[in-house]
């Protein structure tokens, strides 16, 4: 095991570690950097419970080893609260309590912001496709799927980007 | 069981591609070459160890993705799923990369892995080995005694074995321009997309109306590696496309394949439907004639 120097942006802010090789970007992050909001699931690539913006693409933190994202700027689901102001993504999951125990919650919502950075209105085809990958064993989608609803017409209705 | 927590290894991350040729050349098959390594690490995390590890994130040059109608697709050794997906030559001259794209794993892993990684990887299951194998092509290289271009026919030599020698670095897959009159699909049976595949199959034929010129085409998950169903493609060659020939080439996949039992499907079923599932990739490519 060797360790390396990385600099990482993690929701604006800058870090410079030294993390050990084999340690992934959910384990710097839950444990260096105390952020527990980015959760482990399967440690695999398939539940997405660990989904982060990478350079605002969405990525399995699970699988990433955090001294190859040196230089990357990572995007959890708390960095997406601005100024006390949750996202309108956030918002839109509170109020169509598309929640039940939670777990899965952080990855949602990051890879809804993912998909509405690359399509602002998406249809629901294309919101099922694109939640592949993120596994919710409570609420069977359909109050996820409104929320990514809600959140696109939030969002196009306001004029807002989704990674501001 | 696993703790599914990645044990102790040496990562080295060199700058240059001199640097990481230095490396392979001194550690050989001590070290595992990582791109976007949402394969290795996965088996890193179970029962694969390594002494060593490179990854290719900082290394210059990988990153290309280009179309020239004299040369083909130029596709870098770090090009992700993703922006395979969304490069519009790639939708137009190669459909069975971009059907094979759009259903690979999840967005997370798209954004991720790399065609690339997938061809070195060496799976019989690979999607977007599977439709780059009907396509043909060659994989580019490099070591420090200079570049080698191995034709994609000779890339892979046993179940997740390829042709790579250990001190190699592949840096760029290259894919031959469509020829005039080309058509190709690809097509995958599982249960969830999310799922690998049961059975994959990928065709790339040369039409003249509806007569077959030529043809390539290859299945995945019935042997140790893709395989080129040559008899198949025998029966498709210089025949004119219709009920009756398709009957004749099904009936040869079925008789070509040698399929096991596993946690995906059963020998048997992967016979029984082999034959449908390249004929229904044949009609695919044709109805965008």
């Amino acid at each position: 095991m060797n360790k390396l120097a990385v600099n990482l942006n993690v929701n604006g802010r800058n870090y410079d570690l030294s993390v050990a090789s084999n340690k992934t970007l959910l384990e710097v992050l839950r444990d260096q950097l105390d952020l527990p909001d980015t959760k482990y699931g399967c440690g695999t690539g398939e539940c997405g419970a660990c989904t982060v913006l990478i350079d605002g693409q969405v990525v399995n933190s699970c699988l990433t080893l955090a001294a190859t994202a040196d230089g990357k700027a990572i995007t959890t689901a708390i960095g997406l609260e601005k100024d006390g102001q949750l996202h309108p993504v956030q918002e839109a999951f509170v109020e169509e309590t598309a929640v039940q125990c939670g777990y899965c919650i952080p990855g949602m919502v990051i890879k809804t912001v993912g998909l509405l950075e690359q399509s602002p209105e998406p249809n629901e085809a294309e919101i099922r496709h694109w939640l592949e990958g993120n596994i919710c064993r409570c609420t069977g989608y359909e109050k996820i799927v409104a929320a990514v609803k809600s959140a696109s017409k939030k969002m196009t209705n306001a004029g807002v980007k989704a990674v501001g | 069981m696993s703790t599914r927590i990645l044990s102790d290894f040496n990562l080295l991350i060199p700058e240059t591609v001199d640097e990481a040729l230095d490396i392979l050349d001194r550690l050989q098959d001590k070290v595992t070459v990582i791109s976007g390594g949402t394969d290795v690490l996965v088996a890193m995390k179970f029962k694969f160890e390594t002494e060593n590890a490179m990854s290719v994130a900082k290394l210059p040059g990988m990153d290309g993705l280009s179309f020239d109608p004299d040369k083909g697709l130029r596709v870098g050794a770090r090009t992700t799923i993703a922006q395979l997906l969304n490069f519009p030559e790639v939708k137009k001259y190669y459909p069975a990369i971009w059907e094979a794209a759009v259903t690979f794993a999840t967005p997370q892993i798209r954004n991720t892995a790399t065609l690339v990684g997938n061809l070195l990887r060496g799976s019989p299951a690979g999607d977007g080995s599977c439709a780059v194998y009907a396509l043909g092509g060659s994989m580019v290289f490099a070591s420090k005694s200079g570049e080698r271009e191995v034709d994609i026919d000779d890339l892979w030599v046993g179940y997740a074995t390829t042709a790579r020698k250990p001190n190699e670095l592949a840096v760029e897959l290259r894919i031959p321009a469509p020829s005039a009159g080309n058509i190709n699909a690809f097509k995958r049976l599982t249960r969830v997309n999310e799922d690998l595949a049961k059975l994959n199959v990928a065709v790339s034929m040369t039409m003249n109306g509806d007569v077959c010129e030529d043809a390539r085409v290859v299945m995945g998950c019935v042997a140790a590696t893709l395989v080129r169903l040559k008899q198949a493609e025998a029966l498709l060659k210089g025949a004119e496309i219709n009920d009756e020939s398709l009957a004749k080439m099904m009936s040869a996949v079925e008789a070509e394949i040698t399929p096991i039992d596993d946690q995906r499907s059963t020998a048997e079923y992967r016979k029984m439907v082999s034959g449908v599932i390249v004929k229904r990739t044949i009609e695919q490519a044709r109805q965008r004639a």
